[in-house]
């Protein structure tokens, strides 16, 4: 939308956004420099905004006293089936969407409910049910719980709903099965969608937390962020540690963003954010 | 019988894509909320918790006792001020900067969608943290700002009231992010011939936007205060992190009321109480926003 | 789709082991006992069980930690599945609630067997955090108490050359030290933390619980004990804020005394390298009368055995062997944790360190908070009460009126 954009304007625009953006920013960098300062330093009266004495001693902690390779390996298992999720999710979605079928209103209505519910009323319960199934200290435990969102049924409806009917029509006359339909015509499709959707994921996985830790009755299946919390004592302190911590889980994160930040704004366009 | 699976085979895929999410959501959101209204009307503690036969009914003591609970009352007036600041806050400050970044396509501009999304991916024990320094009545930066011209220090944290708004400054903060991203996506959408013709017409910058860019923007407007209604009714963890609810409970939300209760003093049945209310009360106010948006639907983006 | 749900959850249920009861063993025929520790403990724990398997080759012991933070949650979890492990590490102040619920093992049977498990071998304050209804259910490992830290230099120059010795000269102290224009207060009196109170009103003759359970905050003794503290927010000789920057405040004089406990004589050393040893001390907490009898707050860690562990008897093994006094001095040396076990202080280790001499003595009069259940929500009550008193301006014998009403509902539950 540059047309005709007067140079003034655009420079106005462009000084508040640099505003905005420090202000955004601050917290961030703070976190990224303070990962390389030694404690004394994070916890300084006045402290400075460059580390004096910069370190990497943070992070060789981090590697050395946690088990690093078994909690990364758990978190990436756990991204694995969220992204497992993330197609159960678009296959209702897409039932929602583009069948007629009794009780779908209701049934959607439902979905959309679960939105509603805080996660305070369902933990203990959530946790009985796992025990009662015998799947606590298993990954399955883990994971299932949380395996698909209203929020993400949600968005893969609206944008499934703008598919052309012909479309999907026509792929059926040409003989394909309904299941060949969702997985060669309306995935490839939905693309921008799963970009959201799975950058929303993988940040969900990334940091699962409290759940890996109540199931888990072995530090096999802990997470990095459970590793990271094992790092801090019962008495405070460690703040450079958890920066490093906290900087290095965010990395990966704001990597994937950047490279996938045109699609997931194509795929709110398309999703029906209309 | 016969018509009856004559009728799910005719409907066997729609079932067959739905099922999976269907029985999850039924396990571990439907079935848990049952669980958790019938531990409602029960004395359910950790005896409870180690053995089922201690569990006790006791009616709707637990709910008669919650409306005479001076801290879950003043939980809820917390709730309240949360919602109706935080709530438009950020509805209108992520739609402002969605606004100012969809002005332009430069490198520059795609970096500031970067930045302005960093504290939503942010770390909530670095976001304590950090915020902590800034808010640090003694030297905290904000403070040290404040001296430079000449302004008293504020205790950010610690004075009842000023603690409520500084949470919620951060919070809007950090939920700036998600919601930018959504209202870009949808002035993206909107189609540029719009705009021609409405600058053929004579229409200023200002009319433009509020003519043509604010109005189309309803869907999405709709989509992001219902999330956000819903997330800040649960307002949860800046709390949790930054004050554990206090100074004298003034910070004290209605989610961090139930995890006081539930999780660290063991009042199981007490918590799923408070839990059922907030739950009615997220229902009816998402019933209500659905009624009002019933009323007008345009083209929107 | 169906299919993807199949093989997902078999591939998950592959992922998980099954758990049976009775003892596992592993496949060379140890006998498994599992052990949760808390975040943080894993070094010391983990240096200390090759002598415990050394001891009992039959045993093989699997730890698992828990972050600090999060114990709560999954204790309570562990409980209500009974999958929980054989021996717990618990802070002091969770064991009556956990205990009341029937979820600790009452190890009186294994004393006979184990001497290392009698009450009598540990201070006299962590001997209150041993039983709950006349059963044994935690064994103390290491001990924390508070004292008092304080700037030799800048109490000096205010004319003590020795900590204040009553509570009068400690007012008269932090009063002399306080200069608002350099941003320098007296003290850091600390209502965030409820068992602040504690050692104040215990000097002030207060039992704050009777040994009836009933509530005390609105006798003469403790109502005194918070007009005296609060007096100190009152004059200003004690920030308001609660997020003050101990350690870099007490390092560049603006907090010269404050009452903290062992961690943070860790933390000076490691925080503080400009700080130089003889420009602070420690000292017991100062009695209400010159000469008379300190009192302070006791706080650590014990061992207990959950009632539905698999593996008991090699539970108390476990137990007894952390408890002996040369694993205690071995922990000491390990991470400056205070042996619970009086023996151990019996080692030359401890000689000529002043700092931790200041501890040895403090641990003779220190006490555990109230042993009752309910301890955690009157605290809150507390820390309230003292934030209407401080912040509010709320009058002292309301306030702790309330305090005892609040706190005898909770006691009666």
């Amino acid at each position: 939308m540059d047309i005709q954009v007067k140079p003034v304007y655009k420079t106005i625009v462009i000084t508040l956004l640099l505003l905005g953006s420090i202000a955004m920013c601050i917290p961030f960098v703070w976190m990224i420099l303070a990962s390389f300062k030694p404690e004394s330093e994070v916890v300084a009266l006045t402290p400075k905004f460059w580390p004096q004495q910069a370190t990497l001693e943070n992070y060789v902690r981090l590697f050395t006293e946690m088990r690093f390779a078994t909690y990364l390996w758990n978190t990436l298992v756990i991204v694995f089936f969220s992204f497992i999720g993330l197609f159960l999710n678009a296959a209702a979605g897409y039932a929602f969407a583009k069948f007629e079928f009794p009780g779908r209103n209701v049934l959607y209505y439902l979905v959309l409910g679960t939105m509603m519910i805080p996660s305070q009323v369902t933990m203990i319960p959530v946790y009985l049910l796992l025990n009662q199934m015998n799947l606590t200290n298993t990954m399955a435990g883990i994971v299932l719980p949380g395996m698909v969102n209203a929020f993400g049924i949600f968005l893969f409806r609206q944008f499934m709903t703008t598919i052309p009917a012909d479309l999907i029509e026509a792929a059926r006359l040409d003989g394909a099965s309904e299941l060949r339909t969702f997985f060669q015509l309306v995935i490839p499709i939905a693309k921008p969608i799963f970009a959201v959707q799975g950058i929303l994921t993988f940040i969900g996985g990334w940091n699962s937390f409290l759940w890996p830790l109540i199931i888990a009755n072995d530090e096999n299946l802990y997470t990095l962020s459970v590793g990271l919390s094992l790092l801090k004592g019962q008495y405070g302190g460690d703040f450079a540690i958890q920066m490093a911590g906290a900087s290095f889980m965010v990395v990966p994160i704001v990597i994937l963003f950047i490279f996938m930040q045109r699609h997931i704004i194509e795929g709110y366009t398309i999703s029906g954010m209309k | 019988m016969q018509n009856a699976l004559q009728k799910l085979n005719k409907y066997k895929y729609p079932y067959l894509f739905i099922a999976p999410t269907l029985i999850i959501l039924f396990l571990f959101s439907f079935i848990p909320i049952f669980i958790a209204i019938f531990i409602s009307f029960t004395n359910m503690n950790l005896s409870g918790l180690a053995d089922f036969s201690n569990i006790k009914f006791n009616g709707f003591d637990n709910f008669v006792r919650l409306f005479s609970d001076a801290t879950f009352q003043k939980s809820m007036f917390n709730t309240l001020i949360f919602v109706v600041v935080g709530v438009p806050s950020v509805v209108l400050i992520s739609m402002a900067i969605a606004i100012l970044i969809n002005q332009g396509t430069s490198w520059l501009f795609k970096s500031f969608r970067v930045i302005y999304y960093m504290p939503s991916i942010t770390n909530i024990v670095a976001v304590a943290v950090i915020w902590g320094y800034l808010y640090n009545s003694q030297y905290g930066l904000i403070n040290q700002m404040l001296g430079f011209i000449g302004i008293d220090p504020v205790s950010w944290l610690q004075d009842p009231v000023i603690a409520k708004f500084s949470l919620i400054i951060m919070a809007v903060w950090k939920a700036i992010g998600l919601n930018m991203i959504i209202f870009l996506a949808a002035l993206q959408g909107i189609p540029r011939t719009y705009y021609e013709a409405a600058q053929i017409d004579g229409a200023s910058r200002w009319e433009q936007l509020t003519k043509i860019t604010v109005p189309l923007l309803s869907f999405a407007t709709f989509f992001v205060s219902i999330t956000t209604l819903i997330g800040w009714i649960q307002f949860f963890e800046e709390p949790l992190v930054m004050t554990k609810g206090g100074p004298i409970n003034s910070t004290m939300s209605m989610a961090l009321f139930i995890y006081n209760t539930g999780f660290q003093r063991n009042n199981f049945g007490y918590a799923a109480a408070g839990s059922i209310v907030l739950f009615a009360i997220i229902i009816l106010v998402t019933m209500i926003q659905f009624k009002v948006r019933k009323k007008d639907s345009d083209v929107e983006y | 789709m169906l299919v993807l749900l199949l093989i997902s959850s078999l591939v998950l249920a592959a992922c998980g082991n099954k758990e049976e009861a009775g003892v596992t063993t592993t496949s060379d025929g140890k006998r498994v006992l599992k052990v949760w520790g808390m975040g943080g403990e894993d070094n010391a724990i983990s240096t200390l069980i090759p002598a415990f398997e050394k001891k009992y080759p039959d045993i093989k012991v699997e730890t698992q930690f828990i972050p600090w933070d999060n114990a709560h949650d999954k204790l309570l979890t562990a409980v209500a599945s009974k999958k929980g492990p054989d021996v717990i590490q618990m802070g002091t102040t969770w064991i009556p609630e956990f205990a009341e619920a029937g979820a600790l093992l009452d190890l009186t049977p294994y004393t006979e067997e184990f001497p290392n498990l009698k009450p009598e071998n540990f201070f006299k304050g962590a001997q209150e955090t041993m039983t709950v209804n006349d059963q044994l259910v935690g064994i103390p490992w290491y001990l924390e108490t508070r004292v008092l830290f304080y700037r030799t230099d800048l109490l000096k120059q205010v004319g003590y050359n020795e900590a204040p010795k009553s509570w009068a000269e400690l007012k008269d102290a932090a009063t002399k030290l306080t200069d608002k224009s350099k941003g320098r207060y007296g003290i850091l009196l600390d209502t965030q933390d409820a068992a602040f109170t504690l050692p104040y009103a215990w000097e002030n003759g207060s039992e704050v619980i009777s040994s009836d359970n009933k509530a005390q905050f609105n006798q003469p003794a403790y109502i005194e004990t918070i007009e005296y503290l609060t007096s100190f927010f009152k004059e200003g000789l004690t920030p308001n804020e609660s997020d003050i920057k101990l350690l870099p405040s007490f390092g560049q004089g603006l907090i010269p005394m404050f009452v903290s406990g062992p961690w943070s004589a860790n933390q000076i050393k490691t925080d503080l390298p400009d700080l130089k040893s003889d420009q602070w001390a420690t000292a017991v907490i100062p009695p209400k009368e010159e000469g008379g009898k300190s009192a302070s707050i006791l706080g650590g860690s014990n061992w207990s055995v959950f009632s539905s562990a698999a593996n008991k008897d090699d539970a108390a093994k476990f137990i007894a062997f952390m408890s002996d006094p040369e694993t205690q001095v071995a922990k000491y040396k390990h991470d400056q944790d205070l042996p619970a076990n009086m023996k151990a202080w019996d080692n030359e280790v401890f000689n000529n360190k002043p700092i931790v001499q200041t501890f040895r003595d403090q641990l003779d009069t220190a006490r555990p908070s109230p042993f009752v259940k309910s301890w955690e929500s009157i605290g809150d009550l507390i820390k309230a009460a003292l934030q209407q008193i401080t912040i509010g301006g709320a009058d002292i014998k309301e306030q702790m009126e309330e305090v005892n009403t609040g706190a005898d509902s909770l006691l009666a539950e």
